[in-house]
């Protein structure tokens, strides 16, 4: 029901910190059609040409300033992620994603009070990375 | 007399937000334009930081409120008991929250507050202070299948009866009065990949003036036998469950909790090119309105947009200014004006 709003076009691209390529980004809009803390985001899965990346090295931003690991994210109720605007994910991987087309896949679930199961999109993307 | 007045949910234009082809101004203006007398909102959805929104993002919303001339008529507001992983909101936490939304709907110049089904009826009592304070009512949603038989929706009206309070009421949502199961829905979900026979098999029974909702429950929540045979597949079985949130009630079922009815969302699947909408009977719906004496608003909720085909244009906006004139040619026959 969300997928159309998973993994925002053109979004993927790796991360330089330092003259050193420590990763990659993707932006991704709310699985859901309202704005939530931060802390009810579900999970957050991404895979690059089949493989699936370690949950530990995924991060999350709603502003790029300040980063959470997932694990740190379930506690983070002072940010909310606002419908309409994006949610940045990194993945923390050093050379990031090499040179060249790839295809990533990002799920992004949220969950919600009334509905039991978490609220899940999936898109899968052909990137190419310069 | 009755006074049933127009409004649009704000709801029914996300897409065009979430993808900003149309800004919270542009989709006021817009509402405005179809001729609503009012607007509803869902301060999660489109102000930003709600409930705690700075008070530069309240002047603005009510900067949009003076240019229009819209009628700000109701927050709908969502309690978000599960916010940590590990457990869930204790009824302080719970009782915080909402009144911390009540302030805001004050705020916002809003004197009315739909809570969503299956908010828990303890929170009610408590907030009666903080209603009367800020002259916000609370209201619970009568969802389709959320509505009358269930058990945490029956407390809540139950509670609102006991305290018999200006501040304590219901907003019905008009899915719990579908004649026929929607369409788009049915075109959605077949390409997705469930089997046509279980639309056909549903489709019999609104034909026979039920639905899938109350035959699931006469029958235990086990799958009757023509239903197991229209399953073909472990996909169709697992999809099931998600098409009984459309109900075939008759209007009656109303007829109690008319004294405490404030609000309805007209759920919207597809307004049809004649006129009415496809499953369900909105001119039926305000003749009995019309009926009870209601004064209050009639809010457009258009959900066909979640239903919207691969490679189709988002239909939000032309759905919504149907539905509106439709409802207005219903009003006008009606009174003759």
């Amino acid at each position: 029901m969300f997928d159309n709003n998973v993994f925002i076009k053109d979004s993927c691209r790796n991360v330089e910190e330092n003259g050193r390529t420590t990763g990659y980004e993707l932006q991704t809009l709310i699985t859901y059609y309202r704005g939530i803390p931060l802390s009810m985001l579900e999970y957050v899965k991404i895979s690059a040409d089949g493989t699936e990346e370690d949950p530990e090295n995924i991060q999350v931003s709603l502003d790029r300033i300040d980063w959470f690991t997932l694990k740190e994210a379930e506690t983070v109720t002072d940010y909310k992620w606002e419908y309409g605007d994006p949610m940045y994910i990194r993945v923390m991987k050093d050379g990031g994603l090499p040179a060249g087309k790839h295809r990533v896949r990002l799920t992004v679930a949220t969950r919600t009070a009334y509905i039991p199961v978490p609220l899940e999109g999936i898109r899968e993307r052909d990137v190419v990375i310069s | 007399m009755s006074d049933i007045k127009t409004c649009v949910s704000l709801y029914s234009l996300q897409d065009e937000y979430l993808n900003k082809r149309m800004s919270l101004s542009d989709i006021m203006h817009y509402v405005k334009d179809c001729g609503a007398q009012g607007v509803e909102i869902l301060p999660d959805q489109m102000i930003k930081g709600a409930p705690e929104a700075s008070p530069e993002t309240i002047s603005a919303w009510n900067a949009l409120i003076r240019e229009t001339g819209l009628t700000p008529v109701i927050a709908d507001v969502f309690l978000n008991t599960n916010l940590y992983k590990n457990r869930t909101l204790t009824h302080r936490e719970c009782i915080g929250l909402l009144a911390k939304e009540i302030a805001e709907a004050h705020e916002m110049g809003i004197h009315l507050i739909r809570l969503v089904s299956m908010v828990p009826y303890w929170v009610l009592e408590p907030l009666m202070p903080v209603c009367e304070k800020y002259d916000v009512a609370l209201a619970i949603e009568v969802h389709a299948a959320m509505a009358f038989d269930v058990q945490a929706t029956r407390e809540f009206l139950d509670e609102v009866k006991r305290l018999d309070s200006r501040y304590a009421g219901v907003v019905i949502d008009t899915g719990i009065f579908c004649r026929r199961f929607p369409r788009v829905v049915r075109a959605y979900e077949t390409q997705n990949g469930t089997s046509p026979e279980v639309f056909d098999y549903i489709d019999t029974l609104f034909e026979a003036g039920t639905d899938l909702h109350a035959v699931l429950r006469k029958n235990d929540y086990k799958y009757p036998n023509e239903l197991q045979t229209a399953c073909r597949t472990e996909h169709d079985r697992m999809f099931v469950p998600l098409c009984d949130g459309y109900e075939n009630l008759p209007f009656s079922v109303m007829d109690e909790y008319m004294p405490y009815i404030r609000h309805f969302h007209l759920k919207m699947f597809e307004m049809t090119p004649e006129g009415p909408e496809y499953s369900m009977d909105y001119k039926g719906l305000l003749e009995y309105l019309d009926a009870k004496n209601f004064h209050g608003y009639v809010s457009t909720e258009y959900e066909g947009n979640r239903f919207t085909l691969p490679g189709h244009p988002m239909q939000e906006k032309q759905q919504v200014a149907m539905q509106q004139a439709y409802l207005r040619k219903c009003l006008q026959e009606k009174h003759g004006a």
